[in-house]
C-alpha cells in the first residue's frame, strides 16, 4: 500500500484559433477494488460549460462545449491516491466481466497473434492463474521493441506485433489479445504510473474473483506504483480526450504525468 | 380479377416520379437518385389473414424489445443459457456503451419493419427483423395516394384498409416517448438513400426536419436551432442515421452528420432516441435463430409466425446438416445487409463451393444457413403482360404501451424472374399492400 500524489497535465494547442469545441474527457481516476481516490480536483481552461457523468464501463466524464475562439486548451488534475489495497470486488463488475471476453477491431487475432498464443499456451499450461500470465506479459514484452511514432491510435494488435515495435498501447492490445483468444475476461486500462512522464496503460484480467493488472510494456505485474484513470475494450474506450471543433487548424496533444509518494 | 388501376399504371408512375418517389444508391462511389418502380397489381390480404399476422407481429416485436431490455440489463436469457452469450457480444449490433442506459418508457424497438415471405402452400416465413432504422412505409403511403387520385372507382368496389393513417401512428410513437420538446426527424440529409421518405414523414407528421447541424447540446438538453437562430428544446428525435454515426463523441469519432452529446443527453433521459442506439443487436441475423425461443422465455406464449427454417453452423449438429445439405442452403453472412452477403449453394462454381465451405469452417459465427423458400409469386404487369415474380412483405410495427400494426405494408418484388433478393438497391421494384377491411 503506497499513498501517491499525482498530477496529471494534458495541453491542446492548435495552430489557428478554434472555436465551437466540443470535449468529452476520461481523465478522474475511480475508486475501485485495487485503489481508492482520497483528493481530486481539476481545471480545465478555457472550459466553456462543464457537465459530469459516468460511461458505461463505469469511467468518469467531463464534457462540454468551449464556444469562443482559442489556440491552447488545457486540463489539470491534481489528488492523491491509495494503491494496491485490495477492497473485495463489486458485484456490478463481476457481472460485468463477460464484455471483455471478446476481441475488438483493435485486438483481432490474426495468424502473428494466433502463433504466439499457440506459443504461449503451450509454456503456461500446467501454470497457475497469475504464472500464465506473467508468461503471456513477457512473451508480449519480447515481442516488441517499444518505440515511439511508428504506430497510432488505429494500429490494429496484429499489425503492431508485425512490426514489431510499439508503444504501450500496442502491447497492452497484444496482450489483450492472447487473453480473448482463451475468453479469459481481460481490459484496457489507462492510467499513471510513478515518477514523470507520459499516460500509460496496461491490462487487467479477471481471474475469477478479482481483476489483476500485468503491465507488458515493462513487464511486471501491477502493484502499488500504478494509478488507474480508466478501463475500456481496448483504447477506443477510454481515450482520455475526444473532441472535435470548428476551425482549419492543425492540433498537437502533449501530456505531462507526475506520480509522487507522499 | 382485372383491378381497374392497373389501366392506369403509367398515370401513377408519372406522378410518383414527379412527386419525387426516389430512392438513392451507391455505385463505384457515384451517388445516383433512382426511380422506385411501383407496380399497379396490390398485394390483397383478407382481413381475416391479417388478423392472424397482426397477432404473430406484435408478439414478435414485444419479444424482441424485451430481449434488447434483458441484454443492456441483468442479461438473463444469457445466465438461463437460452441465448449464447458470444452472439451477443460479437453481434456488430451490440454497442457497449448503452449497458445500464434505460431508454424512455423502458422501448428500443419504436419503429419495427419484419421482412415476411409466403410460401406456396400458404404458410408466412419471417425472414429478417429490421429494427435499426428500417425504411420504407413512405412508398405505399404515397402510392396509395396517387392511386386514389387516379383511379377513384377501384377504391369504391374494394374495401381496403386506409393506409394514410400512418403518419398518426407514427406521430403518436414519437409523442408516447418524447421527454418534454419538439419532435425532429433527423436526415444524413439528400444524399441518403431514403431521403424523399424522410421530408415525407416530416410533412406528414409536422415534426422537424434537420440534419445534425441543426441540433446542438447543452448544459444536457437537445436544442433545435431554426434558420432564424431560434433555439426549441427537443424531447424526440426520429433519427435516421445509424448508431455509428450518431455521436461522435461516444461511437464513431469521425463522424461528420452526428450530434456531439447527443448520446450524454439520452443517457441522462433528456431525451428520447427512435429507434433506441444499440437495438441492432436483436436484428443480428445470427440472433434471429433464437427469436422463437425468446418469445417462450420472455412471453411464456407459442410463436405464432414461424422462422424460415434455420441453422447455426456455430452448433456442431448445425454445421453437420449444413455441410450434407449444402446445395439445398442459403447461406447469409450475418453483418451484411441489404442483400448483400447472400448466396444460394446451388448457384456457386465447384471452386465458390469450397472456398466457402473452408471460410464456413474457419468462421461458423459469421454465417447463418437457411432452407430455399420457395415463395409464392405475385403477378406484375410488365410489357402489357401479367407475370409473376418473387415479393416479400415489410409489414411495420410501432410501438407505443403496446405495439400497433400498420394495416399495409411495403410489398417488394424482384424484377428479375431468376431471383430471389428482392432488395430496392438491387433493382426491385415495390406494390401497395392491401389489407381487406371486409
Amino acid at each position: 500500500m503506497k499513498t501517491l500524489r499525482f498530477h496529471y497535465h494534458m495541453e491542446l494547442s492548435f495552430s489557428e484559433p478554434v472555436h465551437s469545441h466540443v470535449y468529452t474527457l476520461k481523465c478522474l481516476p475511480v475508486t475501485g477494488a485495487a485503489q481508492r481516490i482520497e483528493t481530486c480536483a481539476y481545471q480545465i481552461s478555457p472550459a466553456g460549460r462543464v457537465r459530469e457523468g459516468r460511461d458505461s464501463f463505469g469511467n468518469r466524464m467531463l464534457y462540454g462545449t468551449v464556444e469562443e475562439e482559442h489556440s491552447l486548451f488545457t486540463v489539470d488534475v491534481n489528488g492523491t491516491a491509495v494503491t494496491d489495497i485490495t477492497a473485495p470486488c463489486e458485484e456490478q463488475e463481476r457481472a460485468d466481466c463477460s464484455v471483455y471476453r471478446y476481441q475488438t477491431s483493435l485486438t483481432r487475432p490474426g495468424e502473428r497473434i494466433r502463433a504466439l498464443f499457440a506459443d504461449c499456451r503451450g509454456r503456461a499450461a500446467d501454470l497457475s492463474f497469475r504464472d500464465k500470465m506473467r508468461v503471456y506479459t513477457e512473451a508480449v514484452h519480447e515481442s516488441l521493441r517499444y518505440e515511439k511514432g511508428v504506430t497510432d491510435i488505429n494500429t490494429a494488435a496484429e499489425d503492431a506485433l508485425a512490426l514489431g515495435r510499439g508503444v504501450c498501447q500496442d502491447y497492452s492490445h497484444i496482450l489483450l489479445s492472447l487473453c480473448r483468444e482463451e475468453r479469459t475476461p481481460a481490459r484496457y486500462v489507462v492510467g499513471m504510473l510513478m515518477g514523470e512522464g507520459e499516460s500509460h496503460a496496461w491490462v487487467e484480467v479477471y481471474d475469477g474473483g478479482r481483476w489483476l493488472g500485468f503491465d507488458p510494456t515493462n513487464n511486471v505485474a501491477v502493484e502499488d506504483g500504478h494509478i488507474k484513470i480508466s478501463h475500456g475494450r481496448d483504447y477506443r474506450d477510454c481515450s482520455i480526450n475526444r473532441g472535435v471543433f470548428t476551425g482549419q487548424a492543425r492540433q498537437r496533444q502533449s501530456i505531462l504525468v507526475e506520480v509522487t509518494e507522499t | 380479377m382485372e383491378i381497374e388501376l392497373t389501366r392506369r399504371a403509367e398515370t401513377v408512375n408519372e406522378l410518383l416520379a414527379r412527386y419525387g418517389v426516389k430512392f438513392g444508391i451507391y455505385k463505384n462511389n457515384e451517388f445516383k437518385e433512382q426511380l422506385f418502380p411501383f407496380d399497379t397489381i396490390p398485394r390483397i390480404i383478407k382481413k381475416e389473414e391479417f388478423a392472424y399476422l397482426e397477432k404473430g407481429l406484435k408478439q414478435r416485436v414485444m419479444a424482441l424489445n424485451c430481449f434488447i431490455r434483458d441484454i443492456y440489463g441483468d442479461r438473463k436469457i444469457i445466465s438461463d443459457k437460452v441465448v449464447p452469450e458470444e452472439f451477443v457480444y460479437i453481434s456488430s449490433g451490440y454497442l457497449a456503451p448503452c449497458a445500464g442506459v434505460v431508454p424512455p418508457k423502458g422501448i428500443y424497438t419504436h419503429i419495427a419493419g419484419i421482412d415476411l415471405v409466403q410460401g406456396k402452400d400458404g404458410s408466412w416465413y419471417v425472414l429478417e427483423d429490421n429494427l435499426r432504422v428500417p425504411s420504407g412505409a413512405s412508398y405505399p403511403m404515397i402510392a396509395r395516394e396517387i392511386c386514389r387520385k387516379s383511379s377513384p372507382d377501384t377504391f369504391e368496389t374494394y374495401h381496403v384498409e386506409d393506409n394514410r393513417d400512418y403518419a398518426k401512428l407514427l406521430r403518436w410513437t414519437m409523442d408516447y416517448v418524447n421527454t418534454g420538446g419538439h419532435t425532429v426527424i433527423l436526415t444524413p440529409g439528400r444524399y441518403n438513400a431514403a431521403y424523399f421518405e424522410h421530408s415525407y414523414f416530416a410533412e406528414k407528421t409536422g415534426a422537424h426536419l434537420a440534419t445534425g447541424k441543426e441540433l446542438t447540446v447543452e448544459d444536457d438538453y437537445l436544442y433545435f436551432v431554426d434558420y432564424s437562430g431560434r433555439r426549441e428544446k427537443v424531447g424526440a428525435v426520429y433519427r435516421r442515421i445509424s448508431d455509428e454515426y450518431l455521436d461522435p463523441m461516444t461511437f464513431n469519432e469521425e463522424s461528420v452528420i452526428g450530434i456531439p452529446h447527443i448520446y450524454d443527453v439520452y443517457r441522462k433521459g433528456h431525451v428520447a432516441l427512435l429507434n433506441a442506439p444499440g437495438n441492432g443487436v436483436a436484428d443480428d441475423k445470427g440472433i434471429y435463430y433464437f427469436v422463437p425461443k425468446m418469445i417462450r422465455y420472455y412471453l411464456g406464449e407459442e410463436p405464432i409466425l414461424q422462422n424460415a427454417p434455420t441453422y447455426l453452423p456455430y452448433y456442431e449438429e448445425d454445421m453437420r446438416y449444413v455441410l450434407e445439405h449444402f446445395d439445398d442452403l442459403v447461406l447469409k453472412d450475418v453483418a451484411e445487409a441489404g442483400g448483400y452477403g447472400v448466396v444460394f449453394a446451388d448457384r456457386m462454381t465447384a471452386q465458390q463451393k469450397e472456398d466457402f465451405i473452408a471460410l464456413l469452417k474457419r468462421e461458423p459465427r459469421r454465417f447463418i444457413a437457411q432452407e430455399v423458400i420457395d415463395f409464392k409469386d405475385i403477378d406484375i404487369v410488365e410489357n402489357a403482360r401479367r407475370v409473376p415474380r418473387k415479393a416479400d412483405l415489410r409489414a411495420f410495427v410501432l410501438m407505443v404501451d403496446e405495439p400497433l400494426v400498420w394495416k399495409s405494408g411495403l410489398t417488394r418484388f424482384s424484377r428479375d424472374p431468376d431471383s430471389f433478393i428482392v432488395n430496392s438497391s438491387q433493382g426491385g421494384g415495390f406494390k401497395d399492400t392491401w389489407v381487406l377491411s371486409q
